[in-house]
């Protein structure tokens, strides 16, 4: 008996190399390979552009010379600042506004979603300020709070908070009330209700408005980072578009996106570890 | 459904072209003349003021823009038919080789540029400006200004923590004291003098240490091509403005006081501080020059442009030559009659 299932497992295991390189090639064709494909048509038609000058080269500089632009800027810097430093600079003012967002935005959620007098008094708040564009809000801001970093965190702060409270309310008002029930009739006592019932139903939720709300806090960045910058991505953008630098602008972009799309998979990561239950 | 799919990206492909190639081509407004100006006190207030431009009968939409850089972005983006820049912005828009030609002289910048400091900070000399924050709008005329004087004194201008603020954002800040040094024009200078500052260098005293600054009036190529008596036409209405303001200092008083809503002392205080060059002495060597021998302003925009690269704001220089090709005052000889 034990003798056929280790054939079975070896032979299982031998096959295992060849098996997943070809679920891969099932996956590919559908979805990876337009993916790809949508990507490398884009490029081929921004290199044709440039190098058969069908746009101003002003407006539309060539691959290289965004890459150029890209090399010098990492190596040189761009007025005073190393590519990474203005990245940097940028995600200190993201990250901060966000974390300061979550800290605030996520209890309060919970407590509006579970208490009708809490949803009264601050929901009226959130509900005005939240279609505000925020470059309108801004020029409040930085009368308030100056030209320096506190009014590009409060910005950004301001931009994350309802996505994270509203999401975080709906999350925990709807939480199934038979899980409480259930719980309450095993004798949960109300620490035990909230850490292991209330939380884990309302994280997906949670998980959710946090993943839109950095998503839209990033979209933020440049408008905060117009005003009296000295570094930052959005900055550098803004300050090249002024000396007409197509070259920098355009690279500028490229690294928002890309930092952009790393900080949601971050962001997934976190997701896949609060929540394990439902990736499995 | 498989080739139904792939029709729709073929589409989409077909979609990006058309964004882009249609995003480069030139739009005609023959039906009315935009015209973008600077807010700042000159002759062009009169104008505008007088509707000199709207007797030529095609209607006249004005765009007020907070300085050159920004002017700059929209002559990139094909927005405006006639503009006026500062020296800085006409050599970053000629190094990168915006459509437009510079065809009048809009002013020659005095005093009405000035760099204010905060009286109580005791600043006697451009080095005690050394771990301050001072305000220009960069890529004008005066954070030029103001990077060649530290240079001049001997400054490192990274010693200086001077950041990007329009010159109506510089007022909003210098009143809740995050500045305490900024380098702007009238009227928003003013402001600033009459909060706690006091004028320590003037764009005038720069003039006469070999940083001459002007702002030129230009107007897009498209537009010159398509409608060469039009330009003559707006440099002449223009050159009545200038006229007028030389000629009835106090009439002009009343139209900027009235135009910017201040005294009429500090319209007249802020007059003194630029200069109108009359038109015909426009057209000689000390400014435009004439067709075939671009003036003196051709030099001010090289030495503008070596500036700027020195400082890592142009990637190249071009020789006066290809500087001279942006000048253009054949209109302006037109509209004189000569």
């Amino acid at each position: 008996m034990t003798a056929v299932e280790t054939a079975s497992e070896r032979a299982q295991r031998a096959a295992r190399p060849k098996l997943l390189p070809a679920r891969l090639r099932a996956a590919l064709p559908r979805t990876r390979l337009l993916t790809t494909l949508t990507a490398a048509s884009l490029f081929a038609l921004w290199w044709l552009a440039a190098h058969y000058a069908w746009v101003n080269p002003l407006f539309l500089p060539s691959p290289k010379a965004v890459w150029d632009a890209f090399v010098r800027t990492a190596t040189v810097g761009y007025q005073g600042s190393l590519l990474h430093e203005h990245l940097i600079a940028s995600l200190y003012r993201v990250l901060a506004g966000y974390a300061l967002a979550c800290l605030v935005g996520i209890p309060l959620g919970i407590v509006m979603g579970l208490s009708r007098d809490v949803k009264a008094v601050f929901d009226p708040v959130i509900e005005f300020y939240r279609p505000l564009p925020p470059l309108a809000l801004y020029t409040l801001i930085v009368m308030w709070l100056g030209i320096g970093d506190a009014s590009k965190v409060a910005i950004l702060f301001l931009a994350a908070l309802p996505p994270l409270t509203i999401s975080s309310m709906h999350a925990a008002a709807s939480v199934d009330p038979r899980y409480v029930k259930a719980a309450k009739s095993l004798g949960a006592n109300s620490r035990q209700l909230f850490r292991h019932v209330f939380l884990p139903a309302c994280m997906p939720g949670i998980c959710t408005g946090m993943r839109i709300s950095l998503g839209f806090t990033y979209t933020v960045l440049v408008a905060a980072e117009i005003v009296a910058a000295t570094a930052g991505l959005g900055w550098m953008i803004w300050d090249a578009s002024k000396f007409l630098l197509g070259d920098i602008v355009i690279m500028g972009l490229f690294v928002l996106a890309f930092t952009g799309m790393a900080l949601d998979f971050l962001i997934r990561l976190a997701e896949r570890a609060l929540t394990p239950w439902r990736f499995r | 459904m498989k080739s139904l799919r792939r029709t729709a990206s073929l589409l989409l492909a077909a979609a990006f072209a058309c964004g882009l190639s249609a995003g480069a081509q030139a739009q005609q407004k023959p039906e009315g003349i935009t015209i973008g100006y600077l807010n700042l006190v000159n002759a062009q207030l009169v104008t505008k003021a007088l509707g000199l431009h709207e007797k030529s009968g095609v209607p006249i939409k004005w765009v007020k823009f907070g300085s050159g850089g920004d002017m700059n972005r929209a002559v990139a983006a094909n927005q405006v038919d006639f503009g006026g820049v500062g020296n800085p912005p006409f050599t970053i828009g000629a190094t990168r080789a915006l459509p437009y030609k510079g065809i009048f002289v809009l002013n020659m910048l005095g005093p009405v540029e000035s760099l204010a400091v905060r009286s109580d900070k005791n600043i006697k000399s451009l080095k005690d400006l050394a771990g301050k924050t001072a305000a220009a709008p960069f890529g004008s005329t005066t954070h030029y200004l103001f990077i060649a004087a530290l240079k001049e004194a001997g400054v490192n201008p990274t010693d200086v923590k001077l950041i990007d603020l329009s010159p109506s954002d510089a007022v909003a800040a210098w009143l809740r004291k995050d500045i305490d040094a900024a380098w702007i024009w009238e009227p928003n200078l003013d402001k600033i003098v009459k909060n706690g500052g006091e004028i320590f260098l003037t764009s005038g005293e720069m003039a006469k240490r070999g940083y001459p600054t002007w702002d030129v009036g230009v107007v897009m190529n498209d537009f010159a091509a398509k409608y060469p008596d039009q330009v003559v036409a707006y440099v002449k209405a223009e050159c009545e403005g200038i006229d007028y303001w030389l000629k009835h200092p106090k009439e002009t008083v009343d139209i900027i006081a009235k135009e910017l809503s201040l005294p009429p002392e500090d319209a007249e205080r802020m007059m003194k501080g630029t200069t109108m060059v009359p038109c015909p002495e426009q057209i000689t060597k000390d400014y435009l020059g004439t067709p075939g021998q671009i003036g003196q302003f051709a030099d001010t925009v090289l030495a503008t442009a070596t500036f700027l690269k020195d400082q890592g704001r142009l990637p190249t220089v071009m020789d006066r030559a290809g500087y001279a090709a942006f000048i253009d005052p054949s209109y302006l000889a037109k509209a004189l009659g000569k």
